[in-house]
C-alpha cells in the first residue's frame, strides 16, 4: 500500500489526481495539497476578464470532487520536500502550511512514498516594477479574480470612449521572458470586440506590446502553415488579423517598469522608449513556486533539485548549448526528477531544458527571450503520464517501466475566440503538433497535416465545446476519463 | 511599431466564409476531427 501525494490541484495536479483515484486499487491513499480551495478552468479567464462570463461560471470547489472520488484534500501551500526523509522518519515528507480559513498558518510534514509537484507558476509581478494588480498600475487576467477586476478596469475606460475621450488601451506582455502569449493574443483581440460593441472603438488606439521578435510566434517560435498548396507563417496569418482588425503591434520588447499611466520599456535594438496608456492588461514571468528541499540532517539542497528558476529538474538535457544545436531530444519524456525516481514534476512545475522560441538579447545585453509555453493540453497529458506511472509502479513493482509524453511529441491546440453566443462569435483557432519543433522528423519542425490556423465561427465553437467539455471533466462527472486531455 | 501595411487583409468572400453557419459546421467538425488525431498520435507515445 503506498501513499501519492499531488501538490497543486491546476489542470495537471488535478488530472494526475483524478486519474490515479481511478487506476489505483483501494488501500493506497491519494492526499492533494494545494493553497487554493477552487479548481478554475484558467482559458476561460479571458472572458470573465471582458465581462462575457463570471466567475461563478469558470470555477468550482474542488473539496466535494475529492470526497466523491476518494482523495484526501488538505488546502495548504507545501513549503519544502524532504525526499529522503528526516531525524524522526526514513519516509519522504513534504512540509505544508495551511491556508484553509481557520488553519491559517498551521504547518505539518506529510509522508509520501511518490510525489508528484504540479505547484503550476509562481506569477511574477514583482520582476517589473509596477507591474500587476497588487499595488501596480496594471490588471491581469491570470486567476478569475484578476480578471473580474480586468473587466472592471476595461468597462471604466469603455464609459469614459463612450463620453468622447480618446484613450490607449495596451495589452500584452510585462516582462522580456514572460510566456502564455497566447492569452495575451486573446486577450487583445477581445477587448477589440467589446469596443467595437460598444460603437468606441474608433476613439481607443489598441496596442500589443510583447517580447516576441515577431508575431505569430506564441512563444514556440512560429508555425509553418499549408495552405492552398503553399506554405505561410503564422507571423504572416496573425499580421493579417492584427491589421483587419486595427491592432497596433510591438514586437521584441522588455517592460522594464510600469508608472501611473506610463509603460517603460526596452527593444530588441537597445532603445528604450514610453508609451502612455489609459487601461493595461500585462501579463507577468512566471517562476516555480518557492519550495525549499532539506536532506536527512536538514542541510539544504534545494538546488539538487530545482533549477534556479524554480522550476523542478526532472528528465531532460540541460547541458547549456547554443541554440543551433537544440533538438527535439532534450525535452523531457517521463518528468521523474533528477536523483529521485518516487518524484515527478509536471505542467508548469518542470524545468524545461530550454526556449522553444530562438532566444534573444538587445543590444543592451537585455534578455528578451519567450519563455515555453507548457500549459493546457500538454499540461493535462503530462499529469495522467505521471499517475499512470505511479499506478504501474504501485501495482506492478519497482521495475514498472515510466510511461513516456513528451511535449517533442505531442500537440497543442490554441484557440483565441471573442464574443458570446453561437453565431456572433469568431475565433482564431491553432493546432501544433508537436509542441516542440522536430526538425529530424518534419522539415517544417512540425507535422503539417496538423499544424494549421483558421479563422472563423467553428474556432468560437470549439472553445465554448472545450470549456464545457473540461469543466465536466475536472467535476469528475460520469465517463470523464473518456474525454481526452 | 510593427510596419502591418503589407499584412494581408481577407477579402469580403472571406469575411462571409468565417462567419456562415453551414461552411463553419464543416470546419467545426473538421478541427475536432484534428484535436482527436493529435490526441492519438501524440498524446498516447505509449499508452
Amino acid at each position: 500500500m503506498a501513499d501519492v501525494v499531488v501538490l497543486g490541484a491546476g489542470v495537471s495536479g488535478h488530472t494526475a489526481a483524478l486519474h490515479l483515484s481511478r487506476l489505483l486499487p483501494s488501500g493506497n491513499t491519494i492526499t492533494v495539497v494545494s493553497p487554493n480551495s477552487q479548481w478554475n478552468w484558467i482559458p476561460s479567464n479571458i472572458w470573465v476578464g471582458v465581462g462575457k462570463m463570471s466567475k461563478k461560471q469558470v470555477v468550482f470547489p474542488l473539496a466535494p470532487v475529492y470526497k466523491k472520488k476518494g482523495v484526501r484534500f488538505l488546502q495548504a501551500k507545501a513549503t519544502a520536500i524532504r525526499p529522503v526523509g528526516d531525524e524522526e522518519s526514513d519516509r519522504p515528507g513534504v512540509d505544508i502550511e495551511y491556508t484553509l480559513p481557520g488553519k491559517e498558518g498551521q504547518t505539518e510534514r506529510i509522508r509520501y512514498d511518490y510525489l508528484i509537484n504540479a505547484t503550476g507558476p509562481q506569477l511574477k509581478f514583482g520582476a517589473t516594477p509596477g507591474l500587476g494588480p497588487d499595488g501596480g498600475n496594471t490588471v491581469s487576467v491570470c486567476t478569475a479574480d484578476h480578471a473580474i477586476e480586468a473587466s472592471h478596469s476595461l468597462k471604466v475606460a469603455i464609459e469614459r470612449l463612450k463620453g468622447g475621450e480618446k484613450l490607449t488601451l495596451v495589452v500584452g506582455m510585462g516582462h522580456g521572458t514572460c510566456t502564455c502569449e497566447g492569452a495575451a493574443f486573446e486577450y487583445v483581440f477581445n477587448v477589440d470586440h467589446e469596443l467595437r460593441e460598444a460603437g468606441v472603438r474608433d476613439n481607443a488606439r489598441l496596442v500589443y506590446l510583447t517580447n516576441e521578435a515577431q508575431l505569430g510566434d506564441f512563444g514556440v517560435d512560429g508555425m509553418v502553415f499549408e495552405e492552398r498548396g503553399f506554405q505561410t507563417t503564422s507571423e504572416l496569418w496573425t499580421g493579417s488579423l492584427f491589421r483587419e482588425r486595427g491592432v497596433e503591434a510591438i514586437l521584441g520588447a522588455h517592460v522594464s517598469r510600469v508608472e501611473p499611466g506610463v509603460v517603460h520599456y526596452e527593444t530588441l535594438d537597445g532603445n528604450h522608449h514610453t508609451l502612455e496608456f489609459d487601461f493595461g492588461m500585462l501579463l507577468p514571468p512566471f517562476g516555480g513556486v518557492a519550495l525549499k528541499a532539506f536532506d536527512r540532517e536538514g542541510g539544504e539542497i534545494t538546488d539538487q533539485l530545482f533549477a534556479p528558476s524554480g522550476f523542478m529538474k526532472v528528465d531532460a538535457d540541460y547541458t547549456p548549448k547554443p541554440y543551433e544545436e537544440w533538438t527535439a531530444a532534450d525535452w523531457p519524456k517521463t518528468y521523474q526528477a533528477v536523483g529521485y525516481d518516487n518524484i515527478w514534476a509536471v505542467g508548469i512545475a518542470f524545468a524545461p531544458p530550454h526556449q522553444i522560441s530562438r532566444p534573444r538579447k538587445s543590444a543592451n545585453g537585455t534578455v528578451i527571450a519567450p519563455s515555453p509555453p507548457r500549459t493546457g493540453m500538454p499540461s493535462g497529458v503530462m499529469g495522467k503520464t505521471a499517475a499512470m506511472s505511479i499506478a504501474d509502479r504501485i501495482k506492478k513493482g519497482p521495475s514498472a517501466k515510466n510511461h513516456d509524453a513528451s511535449m517533442a511529441a505531442m500537440g497543442a491546440a490554441c484557440v483565441a475566440s471573442v464574443g458570446q453566443g453561437l453565431t456572433t462569435g469568431s475565433a482564431a483557432a491553432m493546432t501544433m503538433l508537436p509542441v516542440v519543433p522536430d526538425y529530424q522528423k518534419f522539415p517544417t519542425g512540425r507535422d503539417l497535416a496538423d499544424t494549421r490556423g483558421e479563422v472563423g465561427l467553428a474556432g468560437h465553437w470549439v472553445k465554448l465545446m472545450l470549456h464545457y467539455l473540461f469543466i465536466y471533466k475536472a467535476k469528475a462527472l460520469p465517463l470523464w476519463q473518456l474525454i481526452p486531455e | 511599431m510593427a510596419d502591418l501595411s503589407r499584412a494581408p487583409l481577407p477579402t469580403e468572400a472571406t469575411l462571409r466564409r468565417r462567419q456562415s453557419l453551414v461552411r463553419q459546421f464543416f470546419r467545426f467538425i473538421a478541427y475536432d476531427l484534428r484535436i482527436m488525431r493529435m490526441v492519438l498520435k501524440g498524446h498516447s507515445q505509449d499508452h
